[in-house]
Formats: structure tokens, sequence, C-alpha cells
């Protein structure tokens, strides 16, 4: 992971000195704001998530401000700095999904049958770096990696409605009920990982003079937990859309 | 342009959330859930017609049937209830002679991965001989599962051992996983006794978990029963199942017994009730272990003093602070009377209950409250 970084802090570097030579030679400034729908979800979902009972995208915003220069023909570059919320709440049903229950040190580990809910809450702080192609006057194609510092993560949940076999399917039994006072809570906040890179692809089309609406899909190729971790079985990464309106300053 | 843009995105999202669910795993747990016989003279072989079929707590692997003396146990076919999809072996209803001992039956589950073995017996109950039953709490060990926290045995008459009392230190162990040492549990050993060890009764902390899930203490018990760690979490109350068959009349109730109450008593938020002092339990209860309609009765955290198939209560009042070891002694006192013939044919149970906070049930309680018990004598009618 942290020669991936290296590329990617490269990468910005490279853009950033070779935008620099003629800085002031045709740059589009636009800002930007949009409304992130999506989940964290691991890819290819294990026979032991049934379903989903419910979600709840959240109000995950995406500030941004980009800076995008043509170079050659229909080609151009982009970067910016996005400030942006990627979260969510899942109610999912299991069975014999492998999990924990954390609370204050304490631990207890087996496998859930019934439902459990996941939270996800995470500010961003993403720069994308992103080739850029007019397909016609008013329609740019874009495409290229980003990278992400996690201000504030938070994982947490619980299972409920169910029951946990403890260590293993052979293992003792415990009820888990609705209430507070009977559900199994876990939170895995601490585990998560702050750097997240991904691919980014997406278009923005100009309506108007300075305004137009933008949609684009980051697919994150790290997952949001730090990669020692390993109480949740399958990684989960983040994937998400975002549609919005966008503004051109110049 | 957009449109289709917008269009794939969505696509890519639904796809991913929705389509990718794969087919259901097969079942990995294998339990037997219950276990009946069926005979066609029942009251030949069983005391209680409900006593033919058991339904096995998750917890457990022993299985035993209670059956009368002298009972023809060499052609018995038990059928079981397991997990779906799981097989049994040897056969679900095959005729087995238990009269060579318990016979092993082994449980795989659906996928093939897992399995559980079991020990089914076909067993006489003993008849009680003495009329002084003498429980003295020498004997315990660690639990032979977990090796995490003490279990209590006692020695039959005729030398077999039996776990007739329990402890809510089962429920604890799920509360605290970090804690190793056996000695900080709810209910331990303690060497000095009136004579030999003694049983400590010590209110803890549940710590995080305790919580979170609003169940911040346990209060250390002891009782003749069964705990349950099904229900720890939801109906916590069930988890205590209190009393075991019993064929005598008790008439007398007592041992001794050290108190003290802890610091600060909490109510079940954890707030302190400031000026509130903690007590013990100790008491005893005899009740009918059938209701008219032939179900069976169990005595619970909920109705443990208040079920109406109680006959008799020896209940101490107050178990407040005592520096030195006393002295209770306890009556019965009878709200209906034995019959005799059902108390042969093992129609009522007998609870012994001790805890180290009165109200431990509802989690309410002061952490430190310690009640010590020793030299517990249970005095019954004579019988020729």
């Amino acid at each position: 992971m942290k020669k991936l970084s290296m590329i990617c802090v490269l990468l910005i570097i490279a853009t950033i000195t070779a935008n620099a030579e003629k800085l002031t030679d045709n740059l589009n400034y636009n800002v930007r704001l949009g409304y992130n729908l999506g989940g964290t979800a691991p890819i290819g979902i294990p026979s032991s998530i049934r379903g989903m009972d419910s979600y709840d995208p959240g109000w995950n915003l995406s500030y941004g401000f980009d800076v995008q220069k043509d170079i050659r023909g229909p080609w151009g570059v982009m970067t910016g700095i996005h400030l942006e919320n990627k979260g969510m709440e899942v109610d999912a049903r299991v069975k014999n999904y492998h999990m924990e229950m954390v609370q204050g040190g304490q631990r207890l580990e087996g496998y859930f049958t019934g439902n459990n809910v996941v939270n996800v809450e995470e500010w961003l702080l993403t720069v994308p770096i992103m080739a850029t192609y007019h397909v016609g006057g008013n329609v740019k194609l874009k495409l290229g990696p980003y990278i992400s510092y996690a201000m504030s993560h938070k994982f947490y949940g619980h299972a409920y409605n169910g029951y946990l076999r403890e260590g293993t399917p052979t293992g003792d039994r415990i009820n888990l009920g609705n209430t507070e006072e009977q559900r199994g809570s876990y939170d895995f906040s601490d585990d998560m990982r702050r750097l997240q890179f991904g691919i980014d692809v997406g278009a923005d089309w100009y309506f108007s003079k300075r305004w137009g609406a933008y949609a684009d899909l980051s697919w994150g190729l790290t997952g949001i937990h730090k990669s020692d971790f390993k109480t949740i079985e399958q990684t989960l990464y983040p994937i998400f859309g975002t549609v919005g309106l966008t503004y051109k300053l110049k | 342009m957009q449109s289709s843009k917008l269009i794939w995105v969505i696509i890519l999202l639904c796809g991913c959330l929705s389509s990718c669910f794969k087919e259901e795993p097969l079942n990995a747990e294998c339990d037997i859930e219950s276990v009946w016989v069926h005979t066609d003279n029942p009251d030949d072989f069983f005391f209680n017609r409900t006593d033919t079929i058991i339904n096995v707590p998750y917890s457990k692997s022993e299985i035993t049937f209670y059956v009368k003396r002298n009972s023809d146990i060499t052609h018995m076919a038990p059928m079981f209830k397991i997990t779906e999809g799981a097989t049994i072996e040897p056969a679900n209803g095959s005729l087995q002679d238990f009269s060579r001992g318990p016979v092993t039956y082994k449980v795989t589950s659906q996928d093939k991965q897992w399995n559980r073995v079991y020990n089914v017996a076909f067993q006489e109950r003993s008849r009680t001989v003495t009329d002084t039953l003498k429980f003295d709490f020498d004997n315990y060990e660690l639990d032979k599962e977990y090796g995490k926290f003490y279990v209590w045995y006692d020695k039959n008459e005729d030398g077999k051992t039996t776990y007739l009392w329990a402890t809510g230190n089962p429920g604890f162990r799920y509360a605290y996983s970090t804690m190793k040492d056996p000695d900080r549990y709810p209910t331990t050993p303690i060497a000095e006794g009136i004579d030999g060890a003694s049983v400590k009764l010590e209110t803890r902390s549940t710590g995080a978990f305790g919580v979170i899930n609003n169940k911040r203490i346990a209060a250390g018990n002891l009782f003749y029963g069964f705990f349950d760690t099904k229900y720890v979490l939801t109906e916590t109350m069930k988890s205590t199942n209190f009393g075991h068959p019993f064929d005598k009349t008790p008439i007398k109730f007592e041992g001794y017994y050290r108190y003290k109450s802890g610091d600060k008593y909490q109510d079940k938020n954890g707030n302190e009730i400031p000026g509130k002092k903690d007590q013990g339990s100790i008491y005893s209860v005899m009740y009918r272990n059938h209701d008219n309609a032939g179900n069976e009765v169990m005595l619970h955290g909920d109705d443990v003093l208040t079920n109406p198939h109680i006959v008799a209560v020896a209940r101490m009042v107050d178990v407040t602070g005592t520096e030195d070891w006393t002295k209770f002694e306890l009556d019965f006192k009878y709200f209906d009377n034995i019959d005799e013939t059902l108390l042969n044919n093992y129609g009522y149970n007998l609870a012994i209950v001790f805890s180290s906070s009165y109200e431990g049930d509802h989690f309410e309680g002061a952490v430190g409250s310690t009640l010590l018990i020793d030299k517990v004598r249970l005095i019954c009618k004579k019988t020729e």
C-alpha cells in the first residue's frame, strides 16, 4: 500500500509541475456541490449475507474545487480538492456470518444468524487526478485515480433478532433481541484506514455558459479497514456515485 | 450523454447491492434440539409423561432420561429433532441397548463441516435415603468446556457425581471475556469455611458490555437448578431454572453465612441510590413440577417466590451484615399439603437459592456485596 501512495504522490507532483509550465494558459476553474450515494460493500457478496432489509444512503455531500486544463485537441487534465462525506446505514439479513461484538476491550466472537445493522460515516478530503475528454461542445468525460484522506471515520453497528453461536457453529448459543438491552453491539471505528485510493469515472455537462451538472462514480480500491483487521472476513470497499451541480468560475 | 451515464451509475450500484446475493449456504449447525421415546406403557418406565421428551439446551451434550427402577432399557429407540438438514449416527429412531451405559450419537451438519457428539443415557432415579441432605461445597472444579470458572458437584449416595448446583458464572464469562482469573468471577470457592471450603458469592461489575446492554452488575449466585446461557441477553430471568425433582418433605433449611454489603447501591441505570444498603438472598422453595394439564412447571427468576405451584417456602427475611459466621435456621412454611403419591413419583421440585444481591436479578445492587455460604442442611420428614 505504501508503494501505491508513493506513486500517487509522484503523480500529483508530476501533474502540478506539468501544469506549472503554462500555469495561466487555458485554465478552467469550477466549484461543485454533489450528493454521494453508495455504500461500503464486499466485492462479490458472500453467501452468508442473505439480503438487505433496509438501506439508508444518508446525507452525503461533496463540495469540490477543480482546475481543468486543455492540453491537446479534446484531451485535458483535471485535478482539485473535494471535501466529501461517504456514509450509509444498511440492515442486512445474515446466516452464519462470522462477527465479533466488541465493547471496551471485551469481545464475543462467533457465527451470527439474524439481522445486522452497519453504520458507516466518513469525512474525506479527496484529490482526484483525471484525464478529461471533450466529446461535444458541452460534455466532458473524466477518468483517473483519486486519493482520499479520512479526517473522521466511524464504523459501528449491532446484531439483533437472531442468535450467536460462540466461536464455532457448534458453540454455545446466545439469543439476541431487538432492544438496546438485548442486542450485540460493536464499534470498529478505530480499525479504519485513513488513506484511501480508488478510480473515479464521470462526466460534466454544461447546460449553460457557467452552470453544469455532473455525475461521477468513485470505486474504492482500498478497503475501509486497515489490512490487519480480520474480524470482518470480507474487505469492504467504498463504492459511491455522485450527482450534482458545477459552476464555472473561469 | 448525461442521462446514459447516470443510468450506468445506477445499474452498477444496484448490481453491487442486490443482484450479487448468492444462494443460501447449507446449515452449519448440528444440534439435537429435542429427544423423545415412545413406549406403549410410558407409566411403566417414567414417573411423568413429560419425562418421555427432553428439550436439550444448546450448551448440553449429556442427555439423561430418568426412569423407574428395574425398567427394561435394553430396547429403546430414541427419536431426535436435529438441526434442519443435519444427519445423525446411529440412525434416528434406531433400537439401542441402554442397559450397558450411555449411547453416543454423532450429529453432522448439513454442510458436513461441523459435528457434535452427544451421550444419551437412561438412568434410574435413585431414592433419597437420608433424612438430612448435606451440602458442604467442598467439591468444585473448573468448568470442563472453557476452564474459566468454577462449578460445584456432589457425590451421590451411590457414588455417582451429580452437577445439581448452578451459578451465573457462565453468563459472566460472556460479558467479561478478558477475565482470566476464575477467582474473580461472581461465584468462587474459598478455602476458609466453617469446615473445609465455602462458597463466596460476590456482586461484580459486568464492564463495558454490561453498560451497553444495561446489565451493569452480576450478583454472585448459587442455586439448585440449571443455568441456560441462551437467554443471558434477552429474557435474562429465564436463564435461571430453579429446582430439581425431589422425593422428600423438607422441614428445615439451615446453614452458615457471612454477609457484607458493598459500598454503593446502584439502580439498573448505574445511578447510586444514597443510603440504600444491599442484602443477600437465602431461601428454599418446594413446588409442584407439573400443572393440572400435565405441563412441566419450572421456576425462573421472575416467579421463584410467587408461582402458584409453590407449596412451601423457607426464606430468610433480612440477610444483612454479619462479621462472623452466623447460623441460619429456617422452617418451611407450607401453603398446601404434600401429596405423598405425587412426592414418590417425583412430582415436586426443590429449589435452593443464594445470592449476594437480593435485587441482582434486576441488575440492581452494590458491587462488592459478599455472601459466604457453608454447611447447608436440608432436614426432611423422617420416612420409616
